[in-house]
């Protein structure tokens, strides 16, 4: 029976007056264009010219920047202080509109759900409301945002009682109270053991924060000076956001301000539908995989196929890997906007004002409970992982649309590294502070190489431009563990014609503390997930080494001739009497190590560009004078010529070498459709985990050849904890034995 | 009676202030680049002709000569430096190059930063091969956790050698903490390359360039300083050589970038970067004394760039911590001098996505220069945008020295932007120019905000050779309503460089805990501070009783870095005592770094129940030198002057041109009144009075400009007066 207008409202109306819990909207979650245009916005910009608004978006631009500034200067979180964090306007409806160019864009991009949370359920609720002098706190990022690490405080800003716009400061805070210290807890099996889930609330009213949330919020985490400080910062900077839009709007007039922050967008939309219509018409496949939870090694694929026809550009995520009930690695839908965005807005337009409506008019498919869809139930503290390396694999797509597009507006670039190599720590100070947060090494991924240049070493966040490093001595004053060694790691690099930056190495080690552990939350130690671009090599892959059993600083004061400085030297010469020596996936749950004991990682690279063997000699040999390259790579990878002692290079024979070494590989290749028979299957091998299609994209497998599911009808998978894996194995063992 | 003599060497100016008695003489000659002393004697010379004298004479009577210059700042961009070795802690030989990652954007504009695909770091100046690892490691504490291998030293020292390197810069991790090691390599290389041998090598330790914490800001700023030492070791000895010889007998100043000055053998290359701009802020300062005004923005346009910088009556000097020189950030202690890339050559284009008119920050520079240059430039810019709105004379620019092609610039206008905007050329060009005025606008006002300050309060202080031009636009935008011209201002940083003090800046990393919230007790261990104040003031009296000034004149000030909880902000606090003897000077500290965090962040945003702590204790050690005094006010009202010209001029917000008079700027008086809208002439610069604006000429060239009006009020006014006449350009 069908009803009646009248009678659905009713209906929706009764279901939304008795809903027993307003939790994550998908309607809000799924919708990553634009509001419509209200009738207000359109007068306002029918009122407002052009060039007054090109004033006002640079004032505004201006205080974006001040207040991210501002929260770098007041924030104590490592986030905060290295560059892991963003200001923002939003318009009165919640899109994103001109946010600052330092900083992560993504948090902007991905935090506009939750606001158009706040405003769909708490805008007209009697008991919340949104009122001048209101500021509003999530972190939940079910609601949106990119994980829950991340906390973020907005402000609605009113003028004459009308909401105008709203300003929203983000910082990734870390520690949240999860499981493990840090916030990216590896062993959370449900979103219960994710910390702190805070969807959308009142944090303060009348400018003054609500002291009974504030000490709910400090009683749920290891930080409360941290938590206490850090909200703090924010509002302070949404207040300066709003008392500079207050002035703004009384220099220029309200319907300027409205215009402004509406047609920023509207233009920015029309002009991304110009750009992609010079693009070629076509579509361009590529996947990656995620080669462990945190846990267990199993391969997680995420598929990736964009069309582009005409102005419209479709991207379709069909045949990724179902979602995990009990694992984190998930990812909400809403962090994959926001990763798009900043994929368009860092590595094609950088030129384009920071807003959404870069991906207003492109076709998202992601089929719902897929690991990039992922429903409300399911945890999402590691989502960073897949995140990040779908820029990587965006730019890829990018480099075979841009080659041939009549306009490219910057480089074009191969993949840059994008795991997350840093060390999540936590523990207690040599001050006595509890403190769990994660390094600012993860600020250094290799970029990769350039049409026209090589890649720069750990130079960046793949999603944030001016991410820092920082100083290590001034970490050493505040925190107990000590980087003994940060030396780029030799021979890691992206081969080609163009190679790609290399990564540090991180050899770490802890003294003076009562209590001291660390995590790492990074794939991609069995398989890369950085590839090269028109025939460069993809980046190496690397283990976590552990030297465990020994106290270093002791060798250091007894035997200083035994220290070496490289995870290489390190494994492979064992100088320390007694220690144990193991390497393991670079996916680590949180550990407790004793002093002196040393956990070793290393970046990877960024992805090469073009072949290898036009690679120019003289490049080759500065690398190898730079000790980033060794002998073997020279001479083997590059097929130089040179005398060892001189590094003087023989031209002659190293064009000789390389012509021998093309002529080698027509040897070893094999005719396409022969490769095709020899090499593709139907099916995954049995022995391998495999979560994904398997070349048909609408069957997915979820760990076997025999588990397959239909791509429209997901479901999550479980997986047993590990522990009780190795219990089952040790006892079959013994078993055998008996 | 004062005889003062002031230099500011720019790149192809050398500007001089020569005060005489009660004679301020200001001279420029062309810089010679090859020997600098030449281009000075020149500049002096000149003002010596005009006192009568001879330099002999002169010289041998001034109780100072004082130098700024940018002859640094130029090593850098053209790379002649020698080549650098650098010796660091085995282990951190990737630190220098992987600059903390960020350093691809340091001194690049936000857009620039923003473009990732195309990030590349400067070409270094260490290159990675020069870069050599020793076996040693100290901790924070300053506790040796790895001996110094004094064999792998000597090999690796030389490795560098072998490999070019003609000067050594150590930097150890924690060397601040315990220099024990640095000190030895010292040793060492003294002791294979010993300083009476041909083959000796300067060596550069890093804790006596810094003081401070920060092991990658610390190791560049002590490359850097190695970089420039020798070219700027020999050009400045041969300068003072030339004084002596010409009957100068005293240790000529050099100035600093941290506001003072110091003879040769107390400076470090690296505080003579951006002396010249920095010697401006310090003449600032003086004015706003002498003037009466209490807050200044100091505001320098030329051809590239906008110097912005601050000066407060309360005394509050503002340093940057952590500057960028040229594109390396760094961590000596430099006075807050803003850059921003907007000036004259800035090149305009048209912004497809939002149909409008950015502004820089490329610029065309001297070569080839705007489009009216006549020199090949293709693109309009902001002086282009001028040279149409009738602001400019095209026979008189720059002295007359150059000749503007008003055709050039209508014809980049029209192809570049009008044509395709469909608006005319007037239109563009009052764009451009609306345009510019916002950027810097917004970037002062940016500057301003998050030091705690409402631009609103402030007096705009504009020189330079595009400052006068531009100042009523850039006033109008900030909502300021007085612009201070200061006098001398074609040699302001010559001129400031004269009204420096001699200054010394000591300080020290410390982790010390006012308020400790683990343990929730308030600081006691007053001696601690104590005897490191005492230890940092020693330290700046031996280097000021060194340059020969009396132990009465030295004056000290404390100033600690303090922050809340973990912030990574320090803020620095001038302490208002000396000395802590009790828990009452404690809250003093407290309070006073309360307020100005308050005054800085806005109401709420203290945080002292996160934790108070002190991370550097800063002393300035200094003495105070007799200011130059400039005439009084004029008050008595002159007879309004007749204008050399009049011609038709286009303003923001005035639809129709105005036939704005032009006036000589030698043919008017102190105390002349003149209205806008209205152009002056001098042979320098052209001040742009525009509508709603009055100016009062001052002494010594200097000029009060005052909004006559609300603001936009006589904007209005124009705009009816203009329509109901139908005034045309004729």
């Amino acid at each position: 029976m069908t009803q009646t207008n009248r009678e659905q409202e009713l209906v929706e109306k009764f279901l939304q007056d008795n809903a027993y819990f307003r939790g994550p909207d998908r309607e809000i979650i799924e919708n990553h264009g634009l509001e419509p245009i209200t009738d207000r916005e359109k007068k306002a910009i029918a009122n407002t010219s052009d060039e007054k608004m090109s004033i006002i978006r640079s004032r505004i631009q201006a205080v974006a920047t001040e207040a991210t500034e501002m929260i770098m200067q007041l924030g104590s979180a490592p986030g905060a202080k290295w560059g892991d964090l963003t200001a923002s306007f939003y318009t009165a409806s919640g899109d994103m509109t001109l946010g600052s160019t330092k900083g992560i864009t993504a948090f902007a991009t991905s935090s506009q759900y939750a606001l158009k949370y706040t405003i769909k359920y708490w805008g007209k609720d009697p008991n919340v409301g949104i009122r001048p002098g209101d500021a509003f706190m999530h972190n939940d990022a079910r609601y949106g945002g990119v994980h829950n690490a991340d906390q973020s405080v907005f402000i609605p800003i009113f003028h004459k009682g009308e909401l105008v716009a709203w300003g929203c400061c983000i910082i990734h805070e870390g520690e949240n109270g999860a499981v493990e210290p840090g916030g990216m807890p590896v062993i959370a099996e449900s979103k219960f053991m994710e910390g702190l889930a805070i969807s959308p609330i009142k944090i303060a009213e009348k400018y003054n924060l609500r002291n009974d949330i504030v000490t709910f919020l400090q009683n749920s985490t290891r930080e409360p000076k941290l938590m206490l400080q850090d909200i703090k910062t924010k509002l302070s900077a949404c207040i300066r956001m709003q008392k500079r839009m207050e002035e703004i709007i009384e220099e220029f007039g309200v319907d300027a301000v409205i215009a402004t922050l509406r047609k920023t967008l509207d233009d920015t939309d029309q002009e991304v539908r110009r750009r992609i219509s010079e693009w070629q018409d076509g579509t361009v496949r590529t996947f990656f995989v995620l080669d462990n939870t945190g846990r267990e090694n199993i391969m997680i694929k995420v598929n990736l196929e964009v069309e582009k026809k005409g102005d419209t550009l479709s991207i379709d995520f069909s045949g990724s890997s179902p979602e995990f009930l009990n694992r984190a690695v998930n990812v909400n839908l809403s962090v994959m906007h926001g990763m798009i965005a900043v994929g368009f807005l860092y590595y094609v337009w950088p030129d384009l004002p920071r807003n959404q409506a870069v991906i207003n008019s492109f076709k998202i498919k992601a089929h719902s409970k897929s690991v990039v869809n992922g429903s409300d139930d399911v945890p999402v503290a590691l989502a960073i992982s897949i995140a990040e390396s779908m820029v990587s694999v965006l730019q890829q797509i990018f480099g075979k649309f841009l080659y041939s597009a009549e306009r490219r507006y910057t480089r074009i670039i191969s993949p840059v590294y994008s795991s997350v190599d840093g060390f999540g720590y936590g523990g207690v100070t040599q001050h006595g502070e509890i403190v769990g947060n994660i390094s600012a090494d993860i600020n250094g991924m290799p970029s990769g190489a350039r049409e026209d240049m090589d890649g720069e070493h750990s130079i960046y966040l793949t999603s944030a431009a001016m991410a820092d490093q920082g100083e290590q001595e001034l970490f050493e004053e505040e925190l107990p563990w000590i980087h003994l060694s940060r030396r780029i790691f030799k021979d890691n690099q992206g081969f080609g014609k163009y190679r790609g930056g290399s990564g540090f190495q991180q050899i770490v080690s802890v003294k003076g503390s009562p209590f001291w552990g660390l995590q790492s939350v990074t794939p991609a130690s069995r398989v890369p997930m950085v590839s090269g671009l028109f025939g460069g090599y993809g980046c190496p892959v690397y283990p976590l080494a552990r030297v465990k059993g020994v106290n270093v600083f002791k060798i250091m004061q007894e035997h200083p001739e035994l220290f070496e400085y490289s995870i290489d030297e390190i494994m492979n010469t064992k100088p320390f009497e007694g220690g144990t020596y193991n390497t393991r996936q670079k996916g680590m749950a949180f550990e407790q190590m004793q002093e002196g004991e040393l956990y070793m990682q290393t970046q990877g690279a960024g992805g090469g560009y073009g072949d290898v063997l036009d690679r120019d000699p003289n490049m080759v040999i500065k690398d190898l004078e730079d000790q980033i390259i060794s002998d073997y790579v020279s001479q083997n990878i590059y097929h130089v010529v040179y005398d060892p002692e001189t590094l003087v290079i023989d031209v002659e024979a190293t064009i000789k070498k390389r012509q021998q070494e093309r002529e080698a590989r027509k040897k070893r290749g094999v005719p396409y459709q022969e490769f095709i028979e020899r090499w593709v299957t139907e099916r995954p091998p049995g022995h391998l985990p495999w979560y994904g299609s398997w070349g048909n994209n609408k069957n997915v497998y979820a760990g076997s050849p025999d588990n397959v599911m239909q791509v429209d009808h997901l479901q999550p998978v479980t997986l047993p904890d590990p522990k009780d894996v190795r219990i089952a194995e040790l006892e079959r063992l013994l078993a055998e034995r008996n | 009676m004062m005889k003062r003599i002031s230099v500011d060497i720019g790149g192809t100016f050398t500007d001089c202030f020569l005060a005489w008695e009660d004679q301020y003489l200001e001279t420029k000659a062309l810089t010679t680049h090859h020997n600098l002393s030449l281009g000075f004697m020149d500049a002096l010379k000149q003002g010596c002709d005009k006192l009568g004298l001879g330099v002999r004479t002169v010289l041998s009577q001034v109780s100072s000569v004082r130098y700024a210059t940018t002859l640094g700042t130029n090593t850098l961009i053209e790379r002649n430096g020698p080549s650098v070795g650098l010796l660091t802690t085995a282990g951190y030989e990737s630190s220098v190059p992987l600059s903390r990652g960020r350093g691809y954007g340091e001194g690049l504009t936000p857009t620039e930063q923003a473009n990732l695909p195309s990030a590349k770091r400067p070409e270094p100046i260490v290159p990675m091969r020069m870069i050599a690892g020793v076996r040693e490691r100290i901790d924070y504490k300053g506790e040796v956790l790895l001996p110094l291998d004094e064999e792998d030293v000597r090999k690796q020292v030389r490795l560098l050698i072998n490999r070019g390197a003609q000067v050594l810069v150590v930097s150890l991790m924690n060397s601040v903490a315990n220099p024990i090691h640095e000190k030895r390599i010292e040793e060492i290389i003294i002791e294979e390359y010993p300083s009476n041998m041909l083959g000796a090598i300067p060596v550069i330790l890093s804790h006596l360039v810094v003081n401070r914490k920060g092991e990658y800001v610390r190791t560049t700023a002590t490359i850097l300083d190695a970089y420039l030492h020798g070219q700027m070791f020999h050009a400045l000895s041969t300068l003072e050589l030339a004084l002596k010889e010409n009957g100068y007998t005293k240790p000529m100043q050099v100035v600093h970038n941290s506001g003072g000055m110091a003879q040769l053998n107390s400076t470090h290359s690296l505080q003579t970067i951006n002396s010249g701009p920095i010697a401006g802020i310090d003449a600032a300062e003086v004015i706003a004394e002498q003037f009466k005004l209490n807050k200044l923005i100091c505001m320098d346009i030329g051809g590239t760039s906008c110097d912005i910088g601050l000066v407060v009556k309360d005394g509050t000097r503002f340093y940057d911590f952590n500057p960028v020189i040229d594109r390396w950030l760094v961590n000596i202690p430099m006075v807050n001098l803003k850059i921003i890339g907007a000036g004259g050559g800035s090149i305009a284009r048209l912004d497809k996505i939002f149909n409008t008119i950015e502004v820089g920050p490329n610029s065309a520079g001297s070569d080839p220069g705007p489009a009216c240059y006549d020199r090949g430039g293709l693109e309009p810019t902001v002086t282009d945008a001028d040279l149409l709105l009738g602001y400019l004379d095209p026979d008189h620019y720059a002295g007359g020295t150059i000749k503007l092609n008003k055709k050039r610039s209508e014809l980049v206008v029209s192809d570049n932007i009008s044509e395709e905007m469909d608006i005319s050329i007037i239109d563009a060009a009052k764009q451009i120019k609306e345009k510019v005025d916002s950027n810097m606008a917004d970037a002062i006002s940016t500057e301003l905000r998050v030091k705690g300050y409402d631009p609103k309060s402030f007096t705009l202080l504009a020189y330079g050779g595009n400052g006068t031009l531009h100042c009523c636009g850039i006033a109008d935008q900030l909502d300021i309503n007085q612009i201070l011209v200061p006098p001398f201002s074609p040699i302001f940083s010559a001129l400031g460089a004269g009204m420096m003090s001699q200054l010394h800046i000591h300080e020290k990393n410390v982790y010390i805990n006012i308020y400790d919230v683990n343990k929730r007790s308030l600081f006691q261990d007053y001696e601690s501070i104590n005897a490191i104040v005492e230890e940092l003031e020693s330290k700046g009296r031996e280097d000021l009783l060194r340059q020969g000034v009396e132990e009465r004149d030295i004056q000290f000030r404390l100033e600690l870095d303090m922050r809340y909880g973990n912030q990574v902000i320090e803020s620095s606090v001038i302490c208002p005592i000396s000395r802590l003897k009790n828990i009452d000077d404690v809250f003093q500290i407290i309070s006073t770094f309360r307020e100005n965090f308050r005054a800085r962040f806005g109401e709420g945003s203290e945080m002292p129940e996160a934790g108070i702590r002190v991370s550097v204790i800063r002393v300035i050690s200094y003495v105070q030198h007799e200011p130059i005094y400039f005439n009084k006010e004029i008050t008595e009202k002159r007879e309004q002057p007749v204008p050399v010209r009049e011609q038709f001029c286009y303003f923001i917000d005035v639809e129709k041109p105005i036939l704005t008079p032009v006036y000589d700027i030698n043919r008017i008086s102190e105390g002349t009144i003149i209205q806008g809208p209205a152009l002056i002439d001098s042979s320098n610069t052209t001040y742009l009075i525009e509508p709603g604006w009055v100016l009062k000429m001052g002494i010594q060239g200097s000029a009060l400009i005052t909004r006559s009006n609300r603001k936009g009020q006589d904007k209005l006014l124009y705009r009816e007066k203009y329509f109901s006449k139908g005034v045309t350009q004729g």
